[in-house]
């Protein structure tokens, strides 16, 4: 209460009336004063007005109708958590698949490398490719006989005689003379070391 | 405050018997005859539910499902209910805990949201408070053309509300809360203090504390010269003359 008030004006002012009427508190000057009475009966007329105003407004949003269909929709909500939700299996294959570390990955890898084995052995079974090539590259290559010292002798001293009177420097150039005929051309081209001293 | 009428003290008897037939029969596995018994109590309070909602939400939508929510949280904890309180009160409990999650949830949205700047909204508005403007305007026509209000009438009643609502915004949350269960809803101080989990003499503050707020944001639209102490009014008298 402020010092006016209690030196005897003591009419209510604004913040006594709200403490009044929060409290319910009776007050002697309340009782006594008209002026004060009046002006605490429009404070809770005001007070009033707002709380009318606030349902009002709630009421306003909330009509009859947006009610009953709330409560249709609360007991359909109710009726829903009885029932046990349904899940959908995610589709397993797919996630088997991707996945890294998964059984099926594994076995089908297995089974991969093991077709692949039998299919090769079978196709050795069928086709004797081995044989094939061994005697493809038979055929090819031609072993040298072996020569013995005597008879190297002999051959050489058959080639000397066949020889001649030919000159070293034919001998040498026949020596190296390319043994493949196709190339002889090119040979013929390419200079020599043997003609350097020429 | 005068304690709980004749009428109220009835229907909390109802609804605690109400609620103790439900959770013998969610007991005994009649979730069908529970689900029928507990439309009762849905009925009767679905409408004080969807008033302390929107008043908290401010939203017509969202305080739709914050009341769905309540009632099914409220049927699914049903066996944890004590009937040594009323029901109401248990219930307007979880509504308010359910509230105030939304607008934790809703501040933290519209901190990533930017605001408006437009003639709609106003400065620092959201383009949540832009689509309420909106609706308010549909609300209008709508009203007009079934109250049977003269659009005058309808348009000082909007901005009345308006006001008071935006007054009603600007005081804290706790003194808030109070003022709109023990005015608009009615309730005691002591239930009010069951309801927010505060001291009965701090409800009491808070109240007090929300009036005298709202007394000093709504005077200039209020008869404010009237319920001013006298002395008060002379002096402003000899001020302005």
């Amino acid at each position: 209460m402020s010092l006016l008030n209690r030196l005897g004006r003591g009419h209510l002012d604004d913040t006594e009336m709200a403490r009044l009427w929060t409290t319910g508190e009776p007050h002697a000057h309340l009782e006594s004063c008209a002026d004060c009475r009046g002006r605490y009966a429009r404070f809770d007329s005001w007070l009033n007005g707002i709380g009318d105003e606030l349902r009002a407004e709630a009421d306003e949003a909330f009509p009859t109708d947006r009610l009953v269909v709330q409560q249709a929709q609360i007991a359909r909500r109710l009726e829903l958590l009885e029932r046990p939700a349904r899940v959908i299996a995610f589709p397993k294959a797919a996630r088997a698949v991707i996945s890294g570390h998964s059984n099926v990955r594994r076995w089908v890898t297995v089974a991969a490398a093991a077709s692949l084995i039998a299919g090769g052995f079978g196709l050795g079974q069928i086709v004797p490719l081995r044989t094939a090539v061994q005697q493809q590259a038979a055929a090819v290559i031609k072993p040298q006989p072996h020569l013995t010292t005597a008879e190297a002798t002999k051959r050489a001293e058959e080639f000397t005689a066949e020889a001649g009177g030919t000159k070293d420097d034919e001998l040498l150039s026949n020596a190296f003379r390319s043994r493949v005929t196709s190339l002889n051309a090119l040979d013929e081209l390419t200079p020599h070391a043997r003609d350097a001293g020429k | 405050m005068a304690g709980p009428s004749p009428a109220l003290v009835a229907s909390r008897e109802a609804d605690a018997a109400a609620a103790s037939a439900v959770k013998a029969l969610q007991g005994n596995g009649q979730l069908e005859e529970a689900r029928e018994r507990y439309a009762e109590l849905v009925a009767r309070h679905q409408r004080r539910a969807a008033r302390i909602a929107y008043h908290y939400l401010r939203d017509g939508a969202e305080a739709d499902e914050a009341v769905q929510d309540a009632f099914v949280k409220a049927y699914q904890h049903l066996a944890s209910f004590r009937e040594e309180l009323p029901f109401d009160v248990w219930f307007t409990r979880i509504l308010i805990n359910g509230c105030l999650d939304r607008i934790k949830a809703r501040t933290r949205r519209e901190r990533w949201l930017l605001p408006m700047t437009g003639k709609a909204g106003g400065r620092g508005s959201t383009v949540v408070q832009a689509a309420e403007a909106g609706s308010t305007e549909r609300d209008l026509t709508e009203r007009v053309a079934a109250g049977g209000l003269s659009p005058e009438q309808a348009l000082l009643g909007r901005e009345r509300r308006r006001e008071i609502a935006a007054a009603l915004g600007k005081l804290p949350e706790r003194q808030r809360s109070v003022f709109v269960l023990s005015h608009v809803e009615g309730r005691t101080s002591r239930e009010v203090s069951a309801l927010t989990g505060l001291n009965e003499s701090t409800v009491r503050v808070h109240l007090f504390r929300a009036i005298r707020k709202l007394r000093t944001l709504l005077a200039p639209a209020s008869d404010d010269t009237a319920t001013k102490a006298p002395g008060e009014l002379k002096g402003k008298r000899r001020v302005t003359s």
